[in-house]
């Protein structure tokens, strides 16, 4: 048996002062969480809108990402556990209070139905399609019949799922970068602009594009509001959350997540949407590409920099 | 639709002079120094050349003098200047209609190859004389002469007094 002694409750390898437990299978799961969060919130809000039609990128195509993103995901996280064959309890018990127990059985649900989704418009999507079996025809019907109460699910689930993203982070009450109610809504945000930033790449319709572009304007809005507020609420609190803030404003994070998240991530790909829709000829894949790194780069930073945050002694 | 804003145009020569001496002004106001753009590229070799071959590079007399164990050579605030350069480049080429599909500017007689390994010799030319010259024309010549420095002085002259001289023996490349 290998036995370790601690003389003292603040100096505990990886997990005092700092904590060095969670690398970028966390940062990429986060990343990929929030974007097939934001892709399937986007595809039923509009089959629940009756737009099927008008938004084919956004409803059929963009949705086959969500279950691709959901399984590297989830993949990442299980090759981040450090006891493996243990994963499943998880699922032995539900606790409210849990945000991982949350998170868990969002998972549990929606993960499935991403591929029930974007099976059920394969047949639309490959005309070619055949399921060779009449169990899984006759299910795919009852699932096209049924199609707008699936959306209304996906909605919430997705909505769960995005939240929770950030939620996980912020229960960390030991680390103050993390302990902030702001950090789920944040989450959320750029997991749902992420995802229309994915589906306005896909995309070719003009039309669908514009619809997109303003949605993801407005998000992208919400989401620099979202961020002074955050480092708005650390300047106002305790000298922890005051020292988490430094990070940023001076501190080590300042240039890779002004630079990378803020400047290039949301404000410039916010204003080349705008010029586009105004008529500008930007090019397609530009904004979306910035967008996606942003997001990313953001997971990466608020991952690694809320490890170092600390309670001071 | 306005279509004015898809027609390529660019800015006056003598503006664009005076917009770009205020730039300096502004570069020194802000940080203390002037612009440049050279030691981006040198940074970036210096850090491939630490990925493949971290011994040699380490070793090896100019590029030790960029490389630390605290920090990458990569965060340095001429990369993100560059980063600057590039994006607001592209977003003023978006409102001056200059951004269509990707295209190569060129001669119409010459081909792509031609035009792109000229540009490519060039690169590297400007780039071994602007470490001889210690900085290029925005580090040396503009933000050098902007200081009074001879050395500056010196630079621009050479760059585009040469320029001057050769460029009826490349205009091919151009026209």
């Amino acid at each position: 048996m290998k036995e370790e002694l601690f003389a003292s409750g603040r100096h505990i390898p990886h997990i005092d002062p700092y904590l060095n437990i969670w690398h970028w299978p966390i940062a990429l799961y986060l990343f990929l969480g929030g974007l097939a969060a934001g892709i399937l919130f986007f595809a039923g809000y509009f089959v629940v809108k009756g737009k099927e039609k008008e938004m084919p990128a956004t409803v059929k195509w963009a949705t086959i990402i969500a279950p691709l993103a959901l399984v590297i995901g989830l993949s990442a996280l299980f090759y981040d556990l450090h006891h493996k064959l243990y994963f499943w309890r998880l699922y032995t018990t539900i606790r409210l209070s849990s945000p991982m127990s949350w998170g868990a059985w969002t998972l549990m649900v929606i993960t499935p139905l991403s591929f029930v989704w974007v099976a059920s418009y394969m047949k639309e999507m490959f005309p070619k399609w055949d399921w060779k079996l009449e169990i899984l025809n006759k299910f795919e019907r009852w699932v096209i019949k049924n199609r707008v109460p699936f959306a209304w699910i996906m909605m919430i689930l997705s909505i769960i799922l995005g939240v929770y993203t950030g939620i996980l982070l912020s229960a960390f009450n030991a680390r103050p970068l993390w302990n902030t109610s702001i950090l789920g809504p944040l989450f959320l945000t750029s997991g749902l602009s992420t995802g229309l930033a994915a589906i306005m790449w896909i995309s070719k319709s003009e039309q669908e594009r514009k619809v997109i572009s303003r949605i993801d304007l407005i998000l992208i809005l919400v989401e620099l509001f979202l961020i002074i507020h955050l480092f708005m609420g650390f300047l106002a609190g305790t000298a922890v959350k005051q020292e988490a803030a430094a990070l940023f404003l001076g501190g080590e994070f300042t240039v890779t997540f002004w630079v990378f998240v803020v400047i290039l991530g949301l404000a410039f790909p916010a204003t080349l949407e705008a010029l586009e829709l105004r008529g500008y000829h930007v090019p397609k894949w530009l904004p979306p590409f910035l967008i996606l790194f942003g997001g990313l780069a953001f997971r990466f930073i608020m991952v690694e920099a809320g490890q170092i945050t600390r309670f001071l002694y | 639709m306005d279509t004015n804003h898809n027609r390529p145009h660019y800015i006056n020569p003598y503006l664009g002079g005076v917009l770009l001496g205020l730039l300096v002004l502004l570069t020194v106001y802000i940080t203390g120094r002037g612009l440049g753009a050279s030691g981006a590229v040198k940074s970036t070799v210096v850090t491939t050349a630490k990925i493949i071959t971290p011994a040699k590079a380490e070793h090896n007399a100019y590029m030790k003098k960029f490389i630390s164990p605290d920090h990458s050579p990569m965060y340095n605030w001429l990369i993100f200047e560059s980063l600057g350069i590039f994006f607001g480049g592209l977003l003023s080429g978006i409102l001056f209609g200059r951004v269509k599909k990707f295209r190569i500017e060129k001669s119409p007689k010459i081909t792509n190859k031609t035009r792109l390994l000229a540009a490519l010799a060039g690169g590297i030319l400007f780039g071994i004389g602007s470490q001889f010259g210690r900085g290029c024309t925005s580090g040396a010549a503009l933000s050098g002469s902007a200081t009074f420095a001879f050395g500056g002085v010196l630079v621009m002259l050479a760059i585009f007094g040469t320029g001057y001289i050769l460029a009826w023996f490349f205009r091919k490349l151009w026209i």
